[in-house]
């Protein structure tokens, strides 16, 4: 008996998307969002916190990254501000005895922090940062596409300021693989039995099923079945140098350039 | 094993081929690159691999959860292998074969909510609307975004749930919102950069021909173009229907007809220009809107030869026009209980049967407020010369407030309920307009999905129950049946 396939589409509830930023309802106070507020709970977390928070937030020797916490382990913003004000008990974390109003100015700042990076003001010159990430030094665009230019091995970066906050950038583009981001866009070579040689970025791979985009962007759908090699590299295919191919002016422009990146910039 | 071969080789041969316009006018084969699979309309497919014999053997081969979704509204569309189907503000690429996930694009922070009716693809780009008025262009290998681009604001009411129709590098889009006051509208953008070609408003303005009838409320008159329409290549007229007028159930802000509401609109896909229109429902007080869809075919009606235009209505009827000049040429009763209306006139208009207005303690009217058919999409087979219609046997109350208008604030100006009712796939002949063969379904008039047919002989639709099932087209009869868990809400493709 020959059987005839149909596929359907079901709508279920299935949860969980890998969401960036914060999850909670944004608090009401004045401060969140107030670009004075911000400045003024910059100063403060330089002069108080950065030692041990690390100056962007993104952690250091004696305190973690409160950006990539709050991804796992989100705060309300009144309840950052308990932890300014008490610290965490039998921690490194400690009270603090400012006032209402400075102590809400941190929290405008943490809050902004771990926010979409476009949402923020971010140091250096975007408009350098936009030659860099162009530029052969650094050869972004080889691998990302931002509104269609450039290649397609890489995430597309049109909306990377949008939906990250700037220190995942940063860490994403200085220390790539960190976050095991790669697994299901990892970079492949398959042979396929009829002889014919694919390299590109191997997605949503099963037992049975493969789909690879090459370096042309061109989409293969494969069947294991009619794969005779397949190899996958270890590492994220995206170069984990940038630390040390980049000055240090140069990093922090593409940042700026990359927290740019808003597909919804400037709509209300 | 042959046939994985062949179906490997066809896609190394076809791989990354453009979408032209004679692709999607050729009609659905191994693609279906258009909503309804033909820009006439039919959702018809010339595969007949499966046909009325063998159609008992189907298996179910994947199922893809859509995340988080519920109720999709999305018709895949189909291209080398892809389905690409969307849902509130996302996209997702799948691959036909395994029912894995290719790509996805989802942009959380648009402002609004709310269904979506699917994708279009055009070159190499798949497009979509998102629910605040973007339209979106995306790589259709990599899902990489090309543009988005606002085309029209939120704070007038307008949000978008339709799916874009593609025609000669023209996307077209509509506007939905009708039921809380807004303006409404369809609109063709550029394909290549999204930007506005033309822009046609389907309630005039004040002082406009047409706008005498209607009260102070016109600016906010509704006639939304929520789904999408069909296209005629040879006459290049796109034919596009229109909502229901606002306040939805209180017609005595708006005296007279309500132009160009509840109505057919045939526009020029250049120009935008209406080139003439049909309204069914003049003012009407039931929330029937005309969606549902024109669909286009050629046909002896009364002994000549015509470039017809076929319409299953909410309101209970069903007709047939010239698509050339809008005449109209018959109507004929598409459900078994209608009694707004004693029938349709020799001009087009219903002749009313008096107390059938929503009053405050409720007024009882059949068909319901859900129509007697709705979007969700007729096929016709040429194999068979049938239409094959999902209708509804359903009455309901309709309510009426007294409250003052408030444009944008959830406001329908009365309301309605939809009691008991089934469903019974009809299939129509376009000639006469009469019943061929019916097929009751048991269940409580829930359902919300389409048909499709093929040159199998095939048809492919959703019961009332929750069952995909598959009839035979000549005579309807049940040829098999799957148990998808839960209500179908929007069309299959073949
Ligand atoms: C001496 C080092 C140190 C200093 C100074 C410090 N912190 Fe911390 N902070 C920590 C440690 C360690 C933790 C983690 C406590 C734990 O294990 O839960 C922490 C936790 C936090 C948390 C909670 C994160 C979460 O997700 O639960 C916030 C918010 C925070 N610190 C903000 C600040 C601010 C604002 C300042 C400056 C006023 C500051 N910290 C100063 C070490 C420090
Ligand atoms: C050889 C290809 C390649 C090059 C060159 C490359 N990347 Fe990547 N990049 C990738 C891949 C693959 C990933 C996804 C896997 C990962 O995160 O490691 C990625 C991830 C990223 C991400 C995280 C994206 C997200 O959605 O979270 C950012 C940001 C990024 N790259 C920026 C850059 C910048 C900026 C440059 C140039 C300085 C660059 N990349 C150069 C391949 C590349």
């Amino acid at each position: 008996m020959r059987a005839f396939a149909v596929a359907f589409f079901l709508a279920a509830p299935l949860a969980l998307f890998a969401q960036h930023g914060r999850y909670f309802r944004d608090s009401h106070h004045p401060s969140i969002g107030n670009p004075e507020a911000i400045a003024t709970g910059t100063k403060l977390f330089m002069g108080s916190c950065a030692g041990c928070h690390g100056p962007d937030g993104g952690g250091g020797a004696r305190g973690p990254n409160l950006v990539r916490r709050s991804l796992w382990h989100p705060l309300s913003d009144e309840a950052i501000f308990q932890v300014i004000r008490k610290g965490v008990p039998g921690t490194d974390m400690p009270p603090t005895k400012l006032g209402d109003e400075q102590t809400w100015n941190l929290v405008a700042f943490i809050h902004a922090l771990t926010g979409p990076a476009s949402a923020n003001p971010v140091p250096g010159d975007a408009a350098a940062g936009k030659a860099v990430y162009w530029g052969a030094k650094a050869g972004c665009s080889s691998c990302h596409a931002i509104h269609g230019e450039g290649g397609r091995l890489g995430p597309d970066l049109s909306n990377i300021g949008g939906s990250r906050p700037l220190a995942v950038i940063r860490e994403s583009v200085v220390e790539p693989a960190k976050d095991l981001a790669y697994l299901g866009n990892e970079a492949a070579t398959v042979v396929l039995k009829n002889g014919t040689t694919l390299e590109g970025a191997a997605k949503n791979r099963s037992n049975y099923s493969l789909q690879l985009v090459d370096k042309q962007g061109k989409l293969h759908l494969l069947q294991m079945r009619d794969v005779k090699q397949l190899t996958l590299s270890e590492s994220s295919p995206m170069p984990a140098d940038y630390a040390k191919r980049l000055t240090k002016e140069e990093l922090r422009d593409l940042l700026a350039y990359l927290a740019d990146q808003d597909i919804r910039k400037g709509s209300k | 094993m042959a046939r994985t071969t062949v179906w490997t080789l066809t896609l190394a041969l076809a791989a990354s081929a453009q979408v032209r316009h004679e692709d999607i006018a050729k009609g659905a084969l191994a693609d279906w690159l258009t909503y309804a699979g033909t820009y006439s309309g039919w959702r018809y497919s010339p595969l007949k691999q499966i046909n009325a014999e063998n159609a008992k053997n189907m298996v179910a081969k994947w199922v893809y959860h859509v995340p988080n979704a519920r109720g999709l509204r999305s018709s895949p569309i189909v291209h080398e292998g892809v389905l690409y189907i969307t849902d509130t503000n996302s996209v997702y690429a799948v691959d036909a074969r395994s029912g894995r996930l290719v790509w996805r694009y989802a942009d959380p922070r648009a402002q609004k909510g709310g269904v979506n009716r699917g994708a279009a693809i055009w070159g190499n780009r798949i497009y979509f609307t998102t629910s605040d008025n973007f339209l979106v262009a995306l790589d259709r290998q990599s899902g990489v975004l090309i543009f988005n681009k606002q085309f029209a604001d939120v704070e007038k009411g307008t949000t978008s749930t339709s799916v874009p129709l593609i025609a000669k590098g023209k996307v077209i889009v509509g506007s939905a919102g009708g039921d809380s006051g807004m303006r409404g509208f369809i609109m063709a953008l550029s394909a290549e950069t999204g930007d506005e070609l033309w822009k046609t408003y389907t309630v005039p303005a004040k002082g406009e021909k047409g706008s005498e009838t209607w009260g102070d409320l016109i600016e906010w008159g509704g006639g939304a173009a929520w789904l999408s329409g069909t296209y005629d290549p040879g006459l290049d007229m796109l034919y596009w229907t229109t909502g229901n007028p606002w306040p939805d159930y209180n017609g005595s802000v708006r005296q007279g007809d309500n132009l160009y509401t509840c109505s057919l609109l045939a526009l020029d896909l250049d120009s935008g220009k209406m080139n003439w229109y049909f309204q069914f429902t003049p003012h009407d007080t039931h929330d029937w809107d005309a969606q549902s869809w024109p669909v286009l075919m050629d046909t002896e009606i009364r002994g000549q030869q015509r470039k017809v235009v076929l319409h299953a209505n909410r309101n209970g009827f069903f007709y047939a026009l010239d698509r050339v000049t809008g005449e109209f040429l018959r109507a004929t009763q598409l459900i078994d209980k209608v009694t707004w209306a004693k029938g349709i006139d020799d001009k087009g208009r219903p002749v009313p049967a008096g107390n059938s207005e929503p009053t405050p303690q409720g007024n009882w009217v059949c068909p319901s407020v859900k129509g007697a058919t709705n979007w969700m999409g007729q096929s016709y087979n040429p194999g068979t010369g049938l239409l094959y219609v999902l209708t509804l046997e359903q009455c309901g109350m309709y309510f009426s407030s007294s409250q003052q208008p408030q444009p944008m604030k959830n406001f329908s100006g009365g309301g309605a309920t939809e009691e008991g009712g089934q469903v019974v796939l009809r299939a129509l002949d376009p000639k006469t307009g009469r019943r061929v063969w019916e097929y009751p379904m048991t269940g409580f008039g829930r359902m919300w999905t389409g048909t499709v047919s093929t040159a199998g002989g095939v048809i492919f639709t959703g019961d009332d129950d929750g069952h995909m099932v598959a009839l035979d087209a000549k005579n309807g009869k049940n040829l098999w049946h799957f148990n998808v868990g839960e209500l179908l809400t929007a069309s299959p493709v073949t």
